[in-house]
């Protein structure tokens, strides 16, 4: 059984004159100690989809229909307390900006002694001293000075790591990461990404990896989800993706990417942008942009298709697949 | 490249430091019985010498804080430099004032990062556009203002018919989009862009980056581009320089500084890109942290995160040197042939 489960998981806002589906039927897993990436623009539902996984969208949002199961227990149905004793214990979140996460007035032992008693019954002490083993764990710099320090006192990349710190604490099964390094300068983030994947890879912690950055999603993940405009549009091993997309979507991304063009050469663009939620067109959410868009992809959403071991949800694609399939099948006969 | 001819714009010695300590009581303070006067500055630039030829993309790179905005910001004539010269067309410009200073307002034009902000909320696109070309042409008709703004809205892939609208109904692409226009309604040659993408989303960077590449090929443009984002540059730039602390320590054609870096700082900063292929370069990793620009430490400036300083490194500032393809890096253990 996977480790965590998500079966066709709506999630709306309610907003005057309707609701607004953030998410429209997503599917996933998330077996342990693997790391899953999820792609998407800003808008795409990302963000929702990792925020829904603890239950922690914020009204008008609600969790409208499906099933989030970890080890085979629905976290959508559970109560507040319940769930209370799993958000940080099992599974932990960082979030993107250490700034907001981090509480400015308390030190920086105060607030992982907190968050341990708040699981554990266990001495200010000793709930330090776990503290203290944290901080040396994510490689931070004289740790014992900064459990007294404030978070205004380090920088961004220190605070970040105080922020992985803080997500081991309790030694969670998951760690679902909102674009952990997107804040940070870009040799600092290289070392956040690589200190993240270490203490993953060491402890065999499950990571969702949330990213708007094919590169970095690329280097870290194992398997990928393609997001678009609330749906997942493609789903499978990063390698097989990264080297083979098959939506026209994710392979317009790549190809968009100024590492993929010839340097002073006009980049490969995809037309307009994605469609804002109170807005979104009928059929595949990407017709509307999608050079081989046809009646079909207006009228109906498409299901997923695999190709390879890859899940594409695109009629061109799954048209694709049947023509070959008609050729095998001919080429057999004759 | 004809490197004997002027430059557009010529950086000399380009010094800028912003003050901390507020006015003189703000800098006195009391300690062990006796009065001291205490002043701090951010040395966002330290001495940059840039010079940037007709028609081509100069990139700068660097992380945040080590002065690339700044430099943008002084050459806009937006900042005034604590020291150095900045020369158009063999022409100071940094001391000029007023009305003198109006043409190279319009030939010098600015993109800043986010649109959301560039943009006067309470003003119409047409609005937005017709104000430079109005300030700089107070003679031209009406005819004349509406068909230039026809024609840069068409120029960048905006409905000319939607000039009756506000900031706020565009996307965030489109708003960089109608930035783009307003600094090219008054024909600039000159355009600094600072961090003009990195506010947008993956499909729409390639739309305006594109959009930014077509203008240069028919309007014969020059441009100042600032960015952190390598992968831009390489794609963008036809030479870069590399800046750590208000300085520049590495500064080469851009083929060349991706075939060859030779700064150690570049070299980390280049491995640290994210790419896409399979094989994981490791990455080299840098000790501790930029160190911050209100005390900068002696010497090369990257010395405390460079692996291969020594004391040298620790006491004496390197210039930038010339290598033999043409590169200028300013780096002690290149120097000596140590790396």
């Amino acid at each position: 059984m996977a480790l965590l489960e998500v079966k066709d998981l709506d999630v709306r806002f309610a907003v005057r004159g309707g609701d607004l589906k953030a998410l429209r039927g997503i599917s996933f897993s998330l077996d342990r100690g693997e790391r899953l990436g999820l792609v998407g623009e800003s808008g795409a539902g990302k963000s929702v989809a990792a925020f829904s996984i603890l239950n922690l969208i914020a009204r008008p949002g609600y969790i409208a229909g499906g099933e989030i199961l970890l080890e085979g227990k629905n976290l959508a149905a559970m109560s507040e307390r319940e769930l209370r004793k799993i958000r940080g214990n099992r599974i932990a979140m960082i979030f993107q900006d250490p700034m907001m996460t981090l509480n400015p007035v308390l030190s920086i032992g105060t607030q992982m002694v907190e968050a341990l008693k708040a699981h554990r019954r266990i001495s200010t002490r000793a709930a330090r001293e776990i503290a203290l083993t944290k901080l040396r764990k994510v490689q931070l710099p004289s740790p014992e000075k900064r459990l007294d320090q404030y978070p205004h006192e380090l920088s961004g990349g220190m605070r970040q790591r105080v922020i992985i710190a803080i997500a081991l604490l309790l030694e969670p099964e998951i760690i679902i990461a909102d674009e952990p390094t997107t804040a940070l300068d870009v040799t600092i983030q290289a070392e956040i990404m690589a200190l993240l994947l270490e203490l993953c890879e060491q402890d065999n912690v499950a990571l969702m990896l949330i990213s708007h950055d094919l590169g970095v999603v690329s280097q870290v993940t194992q398997r990928m989800l393609v997001m678009y405009s609330g749906r997942i549009i493609e789903q499978g091993p990063t390698r097989e993706i990264i080297n083979d997309a098959q939506h026209p979507y994710t392979q317009g991304l790549i190809k968009a990417l100024p590492q993929m063009g010839e340097p002073g050469a006009r980049l490969f663009q995809i037309p307009g942008s994605m469609p804002s939620l109170n807005n979104v067109p009928s059929g595949c959410p990407f017709h509307p942009r999608c050079e081989f868009a046809t009646d079909q992809c207006r009228q109906a959403m498409p299901g997923y298709v695999r190709s390879g071991n890859v899940d594409v949800a695109c009629y061109e694609v799954s048209n694709l697949i049947e023509q070959e399939r008609l050729i095998r099948i001919q080429e057999q006969d004759s | 490249m004809t490197s004997k001819s002027t430059p557009l714009v010529d950086i000399r010695g380009l010094e800028k430091k912003f003050d901390l300590s507020g006015n003189f009581l703000e800098q006195l303070s009391f300690e062990g019985g006796r009065l001291h006067r205490k002043q701090e500055a951010v040395h966002a630039i330290n001495g940059v010498d840039l010079q940037i030829q007709k028609g081509e993309a100069l990139c700068i790179v660097g992380e945040s804080g080590c002065g690339k905005s700044t430099i943008a910001r002084t050459v806009m004539g937006l900042l005034t430099p604590t020291a150095g010269e900045i020369y158009y067309e063999g022409r100071r410009i940094d001391q000029l004032r007023g009305k003198e200073l109006l043409p190279y307002r319009r030939k010098m034009q600015m993109i800043f990062q986010n649109p959301y902000a560039s943009l006067n909320p309470r003003m119409t696109i047409r609005q937005t556009l017709e104000e430079p070309i109005r300030f700089h042409h107070p003679d031209w008709s009406r005819m004349a203002i509406d068909n230039k703004i026809q024609e840069v809205m068409t120029s960048v892939g905006i409905d000319a018919d939607w000039g009756g609208r506000f900031g706020h109904e565009f996307s965030g692409g489109q708003r960089q989009r109608i930035a783009i226009a307003r600094a090219l309604a008054v024909d600039p040659e000159f355009i600094v862009a600072d961090e003009p993408i990195s506010a947008l989303d993956v499909s729409i960077q390639a739309q305006v980056l594109n959009l930014l590449v077509d203008a240069q090929k028919t309007r014969n443009l020059t441009y100042l581009f600032i960015t952190h984002d390598l992968a831009v540059v390489e794609h963008f730039g036809t030479r870069v320089a590399v800046m750590y602390l208000g300085r520049v320590c590495e500064l080469a054609n851009t083929k060349t500084l991706f075939s060859t870096p030779r700064h150690p700082y570049t070299q980390a900063l280049l491995s640290a890109i994210p790419r896409l292929e399979d094989d994981r370069p490791s990455h080299i990793r840098l000790q501790g942290e930029v160190p911050t620009p209100v005390e900068l430490p002696s010497g090369c400036v990257f010395h405390s995160r460079c692996p291969y300083a020594n004391d040298r490194c620790r006491q004496e500032i390197p210039k930038l040197i010339v290598t033999d393809d043409g590169t200028q890096v300013a780096c002690h253990a290149v120097e000596e042939g140590r790396l």
